[in-house]
């Protein structure tokens, strides 16, 4: 059959997408979709008109347990740790996405040597000040994750000091940002950090709804868009 | 209940967004596209293999079929439910296939009824096609032009569509022959294309 024939290929579409092509024919008919674009476009159109019927069906949700499985599927952690890219290589625009996957396993636990939150214990009538410890998100050689930054944040949480604990090596036209990251949605900027020093940050909650704070590395006066730019250099996660 | 236009179109944007995201690993982004439309498409899933467990299974495999592919989505060619219930009809399909048995259905009708109107005997526990029919009521265009279809090619249509079945399966739910069900599902599938053809150049013509 000459499938780029196109009313054969409008004809075999529809069926393929209304479901009524069945059996050996949807099989060959899917097996043929990669190498004919005019099957493609044909199978998208009926798609677009057809599958608005579906918007009618009332919802049902799925037992809870299904996303667990779904995530299981889907988490890189069930691999080996070493066939993870390290963030650098890694497009910028994915590095909140590295820190939603590091969020996610038990693998973590081994990391909070590194990347921990202390409450100091000293019974107070104010609340403990939170230290946390950021690492570098790209394991350096031999996978050692040096702490590279610490973070102090105030009991009240209404301020934070930022220090380097590793000689950081900023280029000159370039700046540091931290920025607080939610357990989802988009990270959001407190500011620029020294590389150098001491930094002292003041904002009304500075850990409002953060479940991690990451340093990128910016452009002088940082990011231009309000979300970041470069690629994550440290990490941190926070543990309450 | 159905879905106000406004609705699907402000949905569309926000889960083409969520596609975006997770194509470029995001999986907190992925999670919410899973919160926002997972039930609809174990809706639909249903609707074709009623087994519960067997459907929650295909719905694992359509999840993990999208965070996969999510960097191929091209909000610019697709709408993203369109895309998302594509994936999971055709995996719901699939799983009829590889079972290869019947799906099941209830029969309301005794083998002695004589109830001449065929087309109101659909027996269902759930919404029966018909009706889902008349709530895609947001897909308007569609709406109207299956409502210009002869009463048995709608239901041929609505069949196969919602719960999968194939011409035998459709010809025998209808009792009818099957190269009447075949002939009445080509020519709708005929009819719904120029209808919603001439809809699309009518919406043309009216903006230009």
């Amino acid at each position: 059959m000459d499938y780029s024939r196109p009313e054969l290929a409008d004809r075999l579409a529809a069926a393929y997408v209304l479901g009524t092509l069945r059996g050996p024919a949807r099989r060959r008919f899917e097996a043929l979709l990669p190498a004919h674009a005019t099957l493609r476009g044909a199978v998208r159109a009926w798609q677009d008109r057809l599958m608005p019927l579906a918007a009618g069906l009332e919802p049902v949700a799925p037992s809870p347990q299904l996303w667990q499985r779904i995530e299981a599927r889907i988490n890189p952690a069930t691999r080996s740790a070493t066939t993870r890219a390290p963030a650098a290589a890694a497009p910028a625009g994915r590095w909140w996405a590295q820190l939603a996957f590091w969020r996610g396993f038990s693998a973590l636990a081994s990391l909070a040597a590194v990347s921990l939150a202390v409450l100091l214990a000293n019974p107070s009538p104010t609340p403990a000040p939170v230290l946390v410890v950021l690492s570098a998100a790209a394991p350096g050689e031999g996978g050692a994750q040096a702490a590279s930054f610490v973070a102090s944040i105030s009991g009240d949480g209404r301020a934070m000091v930022t220090k380097p604990l590793i000689n950081v090596g900023l280029q000159a036209d370039r700046a540091l940002e931290l920025w607080a990251v939610p357990a989802a949605g988009a990270p959001r900027s407190l500011g620029l950090i020294s590389a150098s020093g001491a930094t002292v940050l003041k904002r009304d909650q500075v850990l409002k709804n953060a479940a991690a704070l990451a340093v990128s590395l910016e452009p002088p006066g940082g990011s231009p868009t309000g979300a970041p730019t470069g690629p994550i250099l440290y990490v941190g996660k926070l543990t309450s | 209940m159905a879905t106000a236009p406004q609705d699907w179109t402000e949905r569309s944007r926000e889960l083409s967004a969520l596609l975006a995201r997770a194509g470029l690993g995001d999986r907190a982004a992925f999670a919410t596209l899973y919160e926002r439309s997972s039930a609809h498409l174990l809706a639909v899933v249903l609707r074709i293999n009623r087994d519960r467990a067997q459907a929650e299974d295909i719905l694992q495999e359509v999840y993990v079929k999208v965070w996969g592919a999510a960097q191929s989505f091209d909000a610019a060619q697709s709408q993203p439910l369109t895309w998302l219930t594509s994936i999971a009809r055709n995996r719901a399909i699939d799983s009829l296939r590889r079972q290869q048995t019947q799906p099941q259905w209830q029969t309301l009708h005794s083998p002695n009824d004589e109830d001449p109107d065929v087309y109101d005997s659909v027996a269902d526990d759930a919404a029966g096609p018909l009706d889902l029919l008349s709530r895609a009521s947001d897909a308007r265009a569609l709406s109207h032009c299956m409502q210009a279809l002869s009463a048995p090619q709608r239901q041929s249509v609505a069949l196969a569509f919602y719960d999968g079945l194939s011409h035998a399966e459709v010809a025998e739910k209808l009792h009818q022959p099957l190269g009447t069900v075949k002939s009445w599902v080509r020519r709708a599938l005929q009819s719904l294309k120029t209808c919603l053809e001439s809809a699309v150049q009518r919406d043309v013509a009216e903006r230009g």
